[in-house]
């Protein structure tokens, strides 16, 4: 391995134009989930100390007179379980890792039958499109970039463009536009709404999963054998096709 | 405008009701704050540029010896501390790059606890290199005030007990830069928080490769440990 030891001659491009497009977008995003009472949930599975300092960054603002904001580190093993658990409906879960991370992946997946909202920062080879809500990304292929302060620069001003957007209230409201993306938005939609099964549904049949907007029970008899853990497309009460891991990441 | 980033962004207009104006002035606040990180970064690199060389010669040598390291710092420096540990203890593999024994001393709750309720905060970090340091380990504080008491308590004792200490500072270097108890003294000179610490992390990072490099260079590879 080489490391470039020198001092560059000239400064870095550390956010070009659509980097600072896609940072100044998520913060909005996030301005209005904290608004509406969100809470951040942080998983950096490869890196966990960057998880700790988006958390601290919110809850504990190096700036005085800025509000304390609910950010959680979530950390240790099993993060999908821990994610399941935690996050309620309107949360953000902003995950720091490389786009072929296994947990983060299925996290990013399973979000939408959570509720939640999902950024996602990283390095190396982007994640496919679609795979989160906000993608932050460093386009820099080396596995040191986490070590760099390039990870902690874009969460540091996605902090502060967080508390930027406070002083537009007018703006932090769901219908003040410009936060509606299509399919994934639980408002505008609801056609093929993604639900996770919980298990079966008791004594009237069924299968118990959970969606967006809470749990319910639908019918799976279109999609034969369902386990918990299993992602599901819902429409009118019924499951209609089962997502696999192919097709979720698609 | 209404409030008290005001002075961060004097150029958003508090009055405008427009989502995409606010987008469009969000990314261009972005984009200044990470060119004045930028130039920060290069001006530190090279103003450190000698002591990084200086630190990672004693760095390598004590490693070689069997040196150990231990790294602290409060709240998001307690974060880049860890990280900065992890760089050096579980680096990405790669031939040529070996894996050196450094640890955060904030990572276990249970003896951050017990101290910081039983003898006192300032002790956290000083009672931990008292029970496990050795005379040729290392100890890296991470700051951006330089000022803070369990770090300033924790380098004291490490400097007596014969251990390289290594100070990462911002503004005017505070405590760090003035008392005498750190070898190598790396300040940030700027007044922002988040700006230092971008650039501590890059400082940290050339560290850990200088590291690399001079144990590369070892006749023995930096062995025997």
């Amino acid at each position: 391995m080489t490391v470039n030891t020198a001092v560059p001659e000239r400064d870095e491009i550390l956010l070009d134009e659509t980097g600072a497009k896609d940072l100044a977008a998520a913060a909005l995003t996030l301005a209005r989930r904290f608004h509406a009472g969100a809470t951040l949930w942080c998983v950096a599975p490869s890196w966990e100390p960057h998880a700790h300092h988006v958390a601290v960054e919110f809850v504990h603002p190096v700036i005085v007179g800025k509000r304390a904001l609910p950010a959680v580190a979530l950390t240790g093993p099993d993060l999908v379980g821990q994610a399941r658990l935690a996050v309620r409906p309107g949360d953000v879960i902003v995950a720091i890792a490389a786009a072929g991370d296994p947990q983060v992946r299925s996290i990013m997946r399973r979000a939408p039958a959570w509720g939640a909202t999902t950024l996602w920062l990283g390095n190396g080879p982007r994640p496919p499109a679609g795979a989160a809500d906000h993608v932050l990304w460093v386009d820099e292929d080396d596995p040191l970039t986490p070590a760099t302060g390039r990870f902690v620069l874009r969460y540091h001003l996605l902090w502060e463009l967080t508390h930027v957007c406070f002083e537009h209230p007018g703006l932090l409201t769901p219908d003040a536009g410009g936060d509606c993306d299509g399919e994934v938005c639980v408002t505008c939609s609801d056609e093929g709404r993604l639900a996770e099964v919980i298990g079966p549904a008791g004594e009237f049949g069924g299968t118990l999963v959970r969606t967006a907007t809470g749990e319910e029970q639908v019918d799976t008899t279109l999609v034969g054998p369902v386990a918990p853990g299993d992602l599901l497309l819902v429409h009118a009460g019924a499951a209609i096709t089962r997502l696999d891991d192919e097709e979720a990441t698609r | 405008m209404s409030s008290d980033t005001g002075f961060l962004y004097p150029f958003l207009e508090a009055e405008e009701r427009d989502a995409d104006r606010l987008l469009a002035d969000l990314a261009e606040s972005a984009r200044a704050k990470a060119a004045e990180s930028a130039a920060l970064r290069r001006r530190t690199l090279a103003e450190c540029a000698g002591l990084i060389e200086t630190a990672a010669a004693e760095l390598a040598r004590r490693f070689a010896a069997g040196g150990r390291m231990y790294v602290f710092g409060n709240g998001g420096s307690a974060t880049d501390a860890a990280t900065l540990a992890a760089l050096f203890a579980r680096p990405p593999a790669a031939e040529g790059v070996r894996p050196l024994p450094a640890w955060s001393l904030a990572a276990d709750e249970a003896v951050v606890t017990a101290l910081g309720n039983d003898v006192g905060f300032d002790l956290i970090f000083s009672r931990q290199l008292i029970a496990r340091a050795r005379p040729g380990d290392i100890a890296v504080a991470l700051s951006t005030s330089g000022n803070s008491a369990d770090l300033t308590t924790a380098l004291a004792e490490a400097r007596r007990r014969g251990l390289y200490t290594i100070g990462f500072a911002g503004y005017d270097g505070g405590a760090f830069a003035a008392e005498g108890t750190v070898d190598a003294c790396f300040v940030v000179r700027s007044q922002s928080v988040h700006r230092i610490q971008e650039s501590q992390a890059l400082l940290g990072h050339r560290l850990w490769a200088a590291v690399q490099r001079h144990l590369a260079a070892r006749p023995n590879g930096g062995g025997p440990r």
